[in-house]
């Protein structure tokens, strides 16, 4: 399972979330404008109405009807909605009438409208005008309604909002978890591929994007698993039809070495037995290049190996034949070195490297094996090194170097084997570039893959 | 003593062979070609060890282990297969097995094998002390002798001689010493075990005038009894 912090459903559902935040914030601005100036509006034109129906009374009445008018309209309290203001006044702002104390900031010269104060504390929309030469008349409506309408509307966005925010997590994440499962189950056949069966019976092609998915998932795990149990049950047979006839012939051959034969034939026959032994380890070490080969990346099976201890092991075990061969063996090994693998061809691929320094070294040779943490393990020796063209070539199956000299044994799998081991391991076996003022001879580098 | 052993193999010629290593070796061998007689015989009739193809015409030798072990047949079991990587060694071992063997085998390893089971099972394991012929090895205190004589042996090689004489007088294979001695189931290129073994031998022999170790042309080595 994937942590929630990084899991695209989680990320989904918190974008909604947010998303959601933001377009209710947008939507409530919105409302709130436009119920705000829908409200001046209504203001104004109430102002309007007001004001042409006292010009009218002036240029009946003139000054003295106009008071009046106004005064009444004053004493008049509106059952609901807002109250009425005025201010009848001559130029220098003096009061003739109205009930606002002081003339507003506004020009009767082009009948200017807006916001002013009323009192201490109130709103209103008013517009001014010249009645006359000097009078002029200013009529103002409350707008304090406003206040309450608008509050309630973020009232109920804000309410409303916490519902709907908790139903889009909430619905969001039940469908993030819908998701995550037929996701996991994927993601779950991968990591196991033996038990990835009946994935591709899950998924439908005719279903959404994911049963689709799941489908091809299904059928392609399903294709690795048929192979890799038709690669195991060839190589099963290939070895089993192989070993059983050369079992046969090896009877033969002990048959006959236990007629106590004269030496010379029973050496020969000794050799043939070995030939026959030859041949085993090259098919095995085929089926294991192979199998090391399939393997590469598969990080199950592998167990915690000392490789200082398996090192130098194997370092003990070849000293007295490097020291046959008149060579000197030398190592140098960091303690506690270990690594996640397979024991036996870690073991394989130490080996390997020391036969191959043993074959190639000539006598009065020096072979230094170097491990570091890393792990890095080096093989250097001071013979003759590999020939340029060559230096890739050495790690193909069944390729032979020249030798000392001598009839060069081996199966030309060595090296071969070698690497695919190293590489089964997340490791990389190289033939190091040869210094120039260097001893020259082969360096061969085993260290982690970058 | 002679062991009664059950041998489960669908190849005659294979069958013929083995029965011919345990002739030779004086035990008795009851071969049964497939692998629902083999486990009804071995349900009905006691055997000191069962030799067990790994692959058969109906049922696998993985299969036959875990139903013997499941009826509750604890009679040891030596995997006898054509199958010899160590992936496959480590299948039959964990499949229950208790020793595994690749073809083609040496016929003195298939009988110590057959023999190291057989004492186990029986609790005839060795004591702290191994004496043969004029040899002694102390397994706690980690010493050899000869006539009494100590022997400077490193440690490496006081395991082999250890396994020599856990074996002695009986033919040891490369193979198992490269298994027992240096826990490797492959054999190096290079000529380790012979060289081994030719240090240890010069450490037995060192000051004596009878050889201690035989080389058996082609198959292995066989500890002798060092005596005058």
């Amino acid at each position: 399972m994937i942590e929630a912090r990084r899991s695209i459903f989680s990320r989904l559902v918190a974008g909604a979330i947010v998303l959601s935040l933001v377009l209710l914030a947008g939507l409530w601005w919105l409302t709130h404008q436009t119920v705000s100036s829908t409200l001046q509006e209504a203001a104004r034109a109430e102002v309007d109405v007001d004001l042409a129906g006292l010009a009218d009374i002036y240029a009946t009445g003139g000054t003295a009807e106009l008071q009046a008018r106004i005064a009444d309209r004053i004493a008049l309290t509106p059952v609901e909605g807002s109250t009425s203001h005025y201010l009848l006044a001559d130029d220098s702002g003096r009061r003739i009438a109205g009930d606002l104390a002081q003339w507003p900031p506004l020009d009767p010269a082009v009948s200017e409208s807006g916001i002013i104060t009323i009192g201490t504390n109130s709103r209103g929309f008013a517009r001014a005008v010249q009645l006359g030469p000097n009078l002029r008349l200013v009529v103002a409506r409350g707008i304090d309604i406003e206040a309450p309408v608008l509050s309630s509307i973020a009232m109920a966005f804000a309410g409303g909002g916490v519902v709907f925010i908790a139903l889009v997590a909430l619905l969001g994440r039940f469908a993030a978890l819908g998701l995550q499962r037929r996701i996991e189950r994927i993601n779950l056949a991968f990591r196991e591929p033996q038990d990835g069966a009946g994935l591709a019976a899950a998924g439908r092609i005719d279903g959404d994007e994911i049963d689709e998915l799941t489908a091809h998932s299904g059928a392609a795990l399903a294709r690795v698993n048929d192979l890799l149990a038709a690669y195991k049950d060839t190589s099963e047979q290939l070895a089993h039809e192989i070993r059983t006839p050369l079992s046969h012939l090896d009877n033969r051959l002990v048959k006959a070495l236990a007629q106590k034969p004269d030496p010379a034939i029973a050496e020969k026959l000794a050799e043939a037995r070995s030939e026959i032994r030859r041949i085993v380890q090259t098919l095995e070490s085929l089926l294991d290049i192979a199998a090391s080969k399939a393997n590469r990346g598969d990080r199950s099976g592998l167990a915690p190996v000392d490789l200082s201890a398996l090192v130098t092991g194997i370092c003990e075990l070849y000293a007295g034949s490097a020291e046959e061969a008149g060579l000197a063996l030398d190592w140098t090994i960091a303690p506690g070195v270990t690594i996640n693998g397979d024991e036996r061809q870690l073991g394989r691929l130490v080996t390997n490297m020391l036969d191959n320094a043993l074959k190639y070294v000539p006598r009065g040779g020096h072979v230094a094996i170097t491990l570091e943490p890393g792990p890095v393990l080096v093989v250097a020796d001071d013979g003759p090194g590999v020939d340029p063209q060559d230096r890739e070539r050495i790690f193909d199956r069944f390729y032979r170097g020249r030798g000392k000299g001598e009839q060069t044994s081996g199966s030309g799998l060595g090296l071969a084997l070698a690497r695919a081991i190293a590489e089964r391991h997340g490791l990389t076996l190289t033939l190091e570039e040869p210094a120039a003022d260097g001893p020259g001879g082969a360096v061969f580098r085993i260290a982690a893959a970058k | 003593m002679p062991m009664r052993i059950l041998y489960v193999e669908d190849d005659p010629r294979s069958a013929a062979a083995v029965g011919e290593i345990l002739a030779a070796s004086g035990d008795v061998l009851v071969w049964e070609e497939n692998g629902s007689a083999a486990l009804l015989r071995a349900g009905m009739e006691p055997f000191d060890v069962i030799i067990l193809d790994r692959m058969l015409g109906d049922i696998d030798g993985l299969t036959i282990t875990r139903r013997l072990r499941e009826g509750g047949i604890g009679t040891p079991i030596l995997m006898l297969s054509a199958l010899g990587r160590s992936s496959d060694r480590a299948d039959g071992l964990d499949g229950g097995a208790d020793d595994y063997l690749a073809k083609p085998f040496e016929p003195e390893e298939l009988v110590a094998r057959l023999r190291a089971l057989h004492r186990r099972a029986t609790g005839r394991e060795h004591s702290a002390v191994i004496i043969y012929g004029a040899f002694e090895c102390h397994l706690k205190a980690r010493t050899a002798f000869r006539e009494n004589r100590h022997l400077a042996l490193s440690p490496k090689e006081f395991e082999l001689f250890r396994y020599f004489m856990e074996n002695a007088g009986e033919v040891v294979t490369r193979e198992m010493l490269l298994r027992h001695v240096w826990k490797m189931d492959f054999d190096p290129q290079t000529n380790v075990v012979d060289v081994n073994i030719g240090r240890l031998r010069r450490k037995l022999e060192d000051g004596f005038d009878r050889p201690a170790l035989e080389t058996i042309l082609g198959s292995g080595y066989r500890l002798l009894d060092g005596r005058r």
